[in-house]
């Protein structure tokens, strides 16, 4: 009914691959599927029903539905005003102070001001948002959201039940499928292709490893909107899926592009023990309680005014103050293990109360920590949940570089979502900002690019306007490069008996963890570096860090890291769905990312937001009110914060 | 068919074997490809075209392992890639039942390997009580590859006969647990053709799920006030009309349910409950306009006429929907709407 002249291709398969896209989408979560109907809807709205229709591919290294949206718990926020009075004003004021203004008021005022029709969009698509009892969209009160610039809390959160990232993973999947958009899953881009002429540079494609198979194929297109999400898996304990790799950012700098912002990392504070499951704060809005070892409930020394509801970044400093002051409790399933977690005591809670208002954190708790919330205290440690920076985007999606002090755009690339930085986030992110970024910013991403088709296809050079002309002198894309390096991980060096174990290895894994860890059997690979990797980032620059730290973690980066990241390969050479070699590739993107936002720590010589400098403690904005813009080769650069009209203040809750 | 380790102590480490098929395609085959919608008339096309057999290596492999009763199976096949066996492939990705990527078949029953815990599923090995009243069929053993490294000395490729005397014995145990080593049987997801390992393709189910048209037909009308103006922006539902469908909303597409299925395990005569509870999650929405249609759709002869009632469907969903009620009452729900 839609679109009759497009080719209905379900699941891709190398043959159907077309020469030419007009836009490639990488990312199937909610940035990217937003960013596909925003083109798609944009063009039928701007077009007669027979005009062609843009060939857009949507590549994801994971099958439809997986994407990590699909865990979002909380909510969205708009100030639809649907129970509470609400103004998009305070939202405005309520997202700039949250992100300690590091935030652009140009980006926030237009996700403030556009959110509630994101919303309502979201709910024509089909999410089952939970309704008040005249059937409107119900909203619920979340931390940081408050009406009248600060003065009182807001129910400003729209939410379906504790699944509202789920709701609205599947509803923009099931609008692509009647949009017949075509995916190809389980691919994952290696390569960003980028060319440079007198008019600046421009994308011209990806690269992409067909994971079924292990084939290298040549994705050529105008237009490349990168969604991939974030990068949780820097740290061993995170709330992220173990696919966030950091893929996006990492491609943007290996194409020789910067990152903005990347040292400010939102760690939430009650991630359930070594699992970094995430415990929704309305654990504590429910009237849970964190204790340290003495039973002390020790967010009143910290926060005596908010106490446990305090600030997701003031939460989680206090907790890792309270472990360094020897008050922290081991995690009751290793009794002799790192005593690293505090206690939340939920047992003050009725235990009806607990069942109706926290299923899913009550189910979580029993599940995988073997525990009965309304007994037993539970065991929470901060967990990597949300990267602030990413890939530096204008208001319409569009990539930049920053240089000479001004924004230079990249032709044809775009980012969206978690992955992307444009800032509405600044140093610290509100709840329910992140949905609500990915959507809009997506939407807006994918309108934009819709908008240059259009023009293209209404040019007096191009008269007979039906086609959609191409990209002019777009260079062929090299696979052989990287058929070549794939083969070489694929085929191990013929004197490795696979006996050596990482540890044996100088640098990584001894240095990071002590060498506590022998692993034996096995030679080194791909899990296991990253594991390490994130024991190291964990100990060394999580939640509080200093010039100590930074400079420790740099060093076993450039070093034992590299040089095990280098030597990798796979220990079967089949290359069909050979997971293995995906994780080396992940393996290598970690690593770069990771080196990138200890770059950016260290350059930033104060405290903002989610990142607390012990030997810079306080906000600096006579120096450091600027975006930090890093690349490869570690020199960072410093971009103006956009203030329009709300002046730096003191940042309290 | 839950495991009789749940007597097992909250806190002590337990040694168990996660015994795995295994399985390598051929390479350089070209992926085979199933895709209803290839014509736009799909109606005249067969559902999708006869699954071809992957051929390859097939294989039982063991990994012995001391871990606590409350790791998921998840967590064990994590530390497995880590530390033993990079090469062994399975899909996961959040690891708490949200994304529905890590369904297969434990000791048999398909479940998700993320919310299945060692102490629920590890069974003590029952040796067969006679080597000549059946003969041991459920799976094909070969031999190991030589490149996949073994991780200790008594896991070793299972043989017909070997794999039950080793596990018999206690064996090197490094513990003090006295009796057999409990086993996990893992398996790919029943129904579907075995891509590598627990990998199964499940593109047959959400080419099936897409013939229902599943994203809402709204009827579009807008709440309006007394003079006409439009009121509210939203569809409006009020919760009890929400209640009649969330549940359903909830489906992961995990596809539990149609490893289930002994019809829908059968190939193309069914189109499976995930398809229907999809078109049901549709119908049940007061917003959506498409009612006759989507009953329709599944009259057709591989629809809700192909259900046999069996209700395994309903067991294991992750998400506590009750599958064999709904298709139940989708047959109730298409038959009256028929008369």
């Amino acid at each position: 009914m839609l679109s009759a002249c497009c080719a209905r291709i379900d699941v891709m398969s190398p043959s159907q691959l077309e020469d030419y896209y007009d836009a490639v989408i990488v990312g199937a979560g909610a940035a990217g599927l937003s960013a596909t109907l925003g083109l798609l809807r944009r063009w039928r709205n701007s077009s007669p029903e027979d005009a062609a229709v843009p060939k857009i591919l949507v590549i994801s290294k994971l099958q439809a539905l997986r994407s990590h949206t699909g865990s979002a718990e909380g909510g969205i926020a708009a100030s639809l005003g649907n129970i509470d009075k609400d103004d998009w004003h305070w939202h405005y004021y309520d997202t700039i102070k949250g992100g300690d203004w590091l935030v652009d008021q140009d980006a926030a005022h237009l996700l403030a001001e556009l959110a509630p029709q994101t919303v309502i969009r979201l709910e024509h698509d089909g999410v089952a948002f939970s309704r008040t009892p005249d059937g409107h969209i119900a909203q619920r009160r979340f931390g940081g959201h408050t009406a009248d610039f600060g003065k009182a809390p807001v129910k400003r959160a729209a939410f379906a039940a504790d699944r509202i990232g789920h709701q609205i993973l599947h509803s923009l999947w099931q609008q692509c499928v009647a949009y017949d958009v075509t995916f190809a899953e389980e691919w994952y881009v290696s390569d960003l292709i980028l060319s440079e002429s007198d008019a600046g540079k421009r994308a011209n494609g990806v690269l992409a490893i067909d994971t079924h198979t292990g084939t290298v194929h040549a994705v050529n297109a105008s237009n490349v909107v990168i969604a991939t999400g974030g990068a949780g898996r820097l740290f061993s304990t995170t709330s992220n899926s173990w696919d966030l790799t950091g893929d996006g950012l990492s491609l943007a700098l290996d194409a020789g592009l910067q990152i903005e912002d990347a040292e400010f990392i939102q760690f939430h504070p009650t991630g359930l023990a070594h699992t970094g499951i995430l415990l929704s704060e309305a654990a504590r809005a429910e009237g849970g309680v964190l204790r340290n070892a003495d039973g002390e409930a020790f967010m009143q020394r910290y926060a005596p005014e908010h106490t446990d509801l305090a600030a997701r970044d003031v939460v989680s400093r206090a907790i890792r103050s309270e472990v360094k002051s020897g008050r922290g409790v081991a995690d009751p399933k290793e009794p002799d293990g790192p005593r690293d977690c505090v206690w939340l005591d939920m047992r003050s809670i009725d235990p009806d109360h607990l069942e109706t208002a926290l299923p899913q954190v009550c189910e979580i708790i029993r599940g995988y920590a073997n525990l009965d919330p309304s007994r037993d205290l539970i065991p929470v440690k901060p967990t990597a949940h949300y990267t602030m920076g990413g890939i530096p985007v204008n208001t319409d999606g569009q990539v930049y570089s920053w240089s000479d002090g001004e924004r230079h755009l990249i032709h044809g690339l775009y980012a969206a979502g978690e992955c992307s930085c444009v800032s509405v986030h600044g140093a610290n992110r509100l709840g329910g900002n992140s949905l609500l970024d990915a959507c809009l910013f997506g939407t807006r991403a994918g309108e934009s690019i819709a908008r240059d088709l259009l023009a293209r296809k209404d040019d007096t050079r191009n008269p007979d306007g039906q086609d959609i002309p191409r990209t002019p002198d777009a260079p062929a894309i090299d696979v052989e490069r990287r058929k070549a390096k794939i083969e070489q991980l694929l085929h191990r060096p013929a004197d490795d008996d696979g006996a050596a174990g990482p540890a044996s290895q100088d640098g990584g894994l001894g240095s990071a963890v002590g060498g506590a860890e022998v692993r034996q059997g096995v030679s080194d690979n791909a899990y296991a570096l990253m594991s390490d990797l994130g024991r190291l980032l964990e100990r060394h620059i999580a939640v509080v860090c200093d010039r100590q730290g930074i400079a420790e973690a740099k060093a076993a980066l450039d070093h034992g890291f590299t040089r095990r990241a280098a030597a990798l390969r796979t220990h079967s050479d089949a290359a069909a769905y050979n997971q293995e070699l995906t994780a080396i590739l992940e393996a290598h993107r970690l690593l770069a990312l990771a080196k990138a936002v200890v770059n950016a720590m260290s350059a930033r010589e104060e405290s903002r937001g989610s990142l607390k400098r012990l030997d810079f403690p306080e906000r600096d904005d006579e120096r450091f009110l600027a975006h930090s813009m890093t690349d490869t080769t570690g020199r960072i650069s410093w971009q103006p914060v956009h203030i329009v009209d709300v002046p730096p203040r003191q940042r309290e809750y | 068919m839950v495991g009789d380790g749940a007597e097992q102590h909250a806190d002590s480490p337990m040694r168990v074997v996660i015994r795995i098929s295994r399985f390598l395609p051929k390479p350089e085959r070209p992926r085979r490809h199933s895709n209803p919608f290839a014509k736009d008339d799909a109606k005249q096309e067969p559902a999708f075209p006869r699954r071809k057999r992957q051929r390859g290596k097939q294989w039982v492999q063991d990994y012995p392992m001391r871990v606590h009763p409350q790791d998921t199976i998840l967590n064990c096949l994590l530390s497995i890639k880590r530390d033993s066996d990079p090469t062994l492939a399975f899909r996961y990705s959040c690891g708490h039942g949200m994304c529905g990527s890590d369904a297969v078949s434990i000791n048999g029953t398909p479940t998700l390997l993320c919310t299945a815990t060692v102490g629920e599923w590890a069974k003590t090995p029952v040796p067969l009580s006679s080597g000549n009243e059946f003969r041991h069929t459920g799976v094909t053993t070969g031999s190991v590859d030589a490149s996949i490294p073994v991780t200790t000395s008594d896991a070793g490729p299972a043989s017909p006969a070997g794999a039950d005397e080793s596990l018999a014995a206690p064996g090197n145990d490094d513990g003090g647990d006295a009796g057999p080593d409990r086993i996990i049987e893992l398996a790919p997801l029943p129904g579907f053709p075995v891509q590598r390992d627990l990998i199964a393709d499940i593109d047959p189910m959400l080419e099936q799920i897409k013939r229902m048209k599943p994203y809402l037909q709204a009827k579009g009308l807008l709440a309006t006030k007394a003079d006409g103006a439009v009121d509210v922006f939203e569809y409006l539902q009020r919760p009890e009309q929400l209640h009649r469908y969330e549940l359903l909303s909830n489906c992961i597409a995990c596809g539990v349910c149609e490893g289930s299925c002994p019809v829908y395990a059968g190939g193309e005569a069914f189109i499976g409950p995930a398809a229907l509870i999809m078109s049901s999650r549709f119908i049940n929405d007061s917003r959506d306009g498409a009612t006759d249609q989507r009953l329709d759709d599944i009259r057709q002869a591989d629809g809700i006429a192909a259900c046999q009632s069996v209700r395994a469907c309903s067991r294991h969903c992750p998400k506590g929907i009750d599958v064999g009620e709904e298709m139940w009452r989708l047959v109730e729900r298409s038959g009256g709407a028929q008369g």
